[in-house]
């Protein structure tokens, strides 16, 4: 048997609510009893979100302050699935020979640093959560995913895909997904779940202009770029500025994403189509980094931080109700200034109305 | 026996499909106990996955059970990947 690392789903990310309700009230208690502790939990988290916003307290109070220092360990699963596999490197030892190893450590210090210096969040849960990663997952594995619990990255086939570690946006697009999951934890369906998508892409993209130090005009908005095979007729696998246009080729097909309302695509696939129509979100942040200018994760992901940690997102938020959100949160931040006009023009131009 | 996988999800969320007939072949019998095990442990309804994780779908002779990473049985990923290698 394939182990898992001991690893539980988060069923309250995935499925929608609508099917949720439903199983709730099925007769069979193998299928309501899950799906009633699932909404329980799930009106639970939002419970104390809100308290902890509204009233300034922490969900638990903290023995003492995390460390702004991370606390990193990357395996090597040897090309096999159990995880997480061999130790090859504790935070702090001296880079290793392979340089995949040596690039995921890296990815994960470099995404701590950005929550940590630009959202003074400590980790992933925001209370200094050990990084853990692994490597060379399966073989020839075309994947990277966050399991709730640590990174795991595959090495890629080499024809489509090459190693997963190669972009550091996919490490922190990964890693966001965490984020994600401890704080509004969007559910992984339909617009809930193509914002849950954009998130990972926004902070993904982030983390990879703040290594390099570059401004909003300066930066590619590219995720995945480097990580498509030569023969790949592509540049990566998401534009955030120009949705749609990433790839086109004979095998892997063309870039499915919307950049507006217009063309949103409606469709079961892809739980709902999540990493296609997380181009309208994707797009809009891009439209208010740009208009903004300088270091897109001072300003315009600063927002978009505030309202994805700040208690008021629902898991089944809509895109409209995150783009009142960010109006909200603009105004609360930057007064009625750029910022809030920024905010309300890209909204408008991606053709998600603001009600 | 007709043996059909789709895989949805992953990072790229990029769809993939495939199929094997297995009449004729050779290696038949192996195949239909691989998939036999497979379809065993499959489930009637998609498992809850975890963000950019694949899904699956395996379609043996028109009956379909659902999967997905990181939970797979040793079956299910064997099946998997020579259907979506060898298949077309």
């Amino acid at each position: 048997m394939t182990t898992n690392g001991g690893f539980e789903p988060v069923f309250c990310t995935v499925v929608p609510p609508h099917v949720l309700d439903k199983l709730a009230r099925h007769d069979d208690p193998a299928l309501s009893g899950p799906a009633r502790r699932t909404l329980m939990r799930d009106s639970e988290l939002r419970g104390r979100r809100r308290v902890t916003a509204e009233f300034g307290l922490a969900a638990a109070p903290a023995a003492k302050a995390p460390s702004d220092q991370p606390l990193r360990t990357v395996y090597d699963a040897g090309h096999k699935t159990d995880l997480p596999g061999r130790k090859v490197r504790a935070e702090g030892a001296a880079p290793g020979k392979d340089a995949t190893v040596n690039r995921a450590y890296a990815g994960l210090g470099a995404t701590f640093d950005l929550y940590l210096k630009a959202y003074q969040r400590h980790s992933i849960d925001g209370d200094g959560l050990p990084l853990d990663a692994s490597v060379h997952y399966d073989e020839k594995y075309n994947n990277a995913f966050w399991n709730g619990e640590q990174m795991v990255f595959g090495d890629g086939d080499g024809e489509i895909f090459l190693d997963f570690t190669i972009p550091i946006d996919v490490i922190g697009h990964e890693l966001t997904h965490g984020v994600t999951q401890h704080t509004a934890n969007l559910t992984y369906y339909g617009q809930p779940g193509a914002l849950n998508e954009s998130m990972s892409d926004v902070f993904g993209s982030l983390i990879k202009q703040y290594t390099l130090g570059q401004t909003a005009a300066e930066a590619d908005w590219l995720i995945g770029a480097g990580l498509l095979a030569p023969s790949v007729t592509g540049k990566a696998l998401r534009s955030m500025k120009e949705p749609g246009t990433a790839y086109d080729d004979d095998v892997l097909g063309k870039d499915p994403q919307p950049a507006t309302m217009d063309d949103y695509v409606r469709t079961g696939r892809d739980n709902g189509g999540v990493h296609i129509n997380s181009g309208i979100p994707n797009h809009a942040f891009y439209l208010v980094a740009s208009a903004l200018g300088g270091h897109a994760w001072e300003k315009a992901g600063q927002i978009w931080y505030d309202v994805l940690t700040g208690g008021e997102l629902s898991s089944q938020a809509l895109f409209n109700d995150f783009a009142k959100l960010t109006v909200a949160a603009a105004k609360a931040r930057f007064n009625e200034g750029e910022e809030l006009q920024a905010v309300q023009k890209a909204w408008e131009q991606v053709g998600v109305r603001i009600l | 026996m007709r043996i059909q996988v789709r895989r949805t999800g992953g990072f790229a969320g990029i769809e993939r499909h495939a199929e094997v007939d297995t009449s004729g072949r050779p290696d038949a019998q192996e195949w239909h106990a691989l998939a036999e095990r497979a379809l065993a442990s499959g489930r009637g309804t998609p498992p809850l996955g975890v963000p950019d994780g694949f899904s699956y779908q395996i379609t043996v002779d028109g009956k379909t059970v659902y999967a997905a990473d990181p939970r797979l049985t040793d079956e299910q990923r064997e099946l998997i990947s020579r259907v979506l290698k060898e298949g077309a």
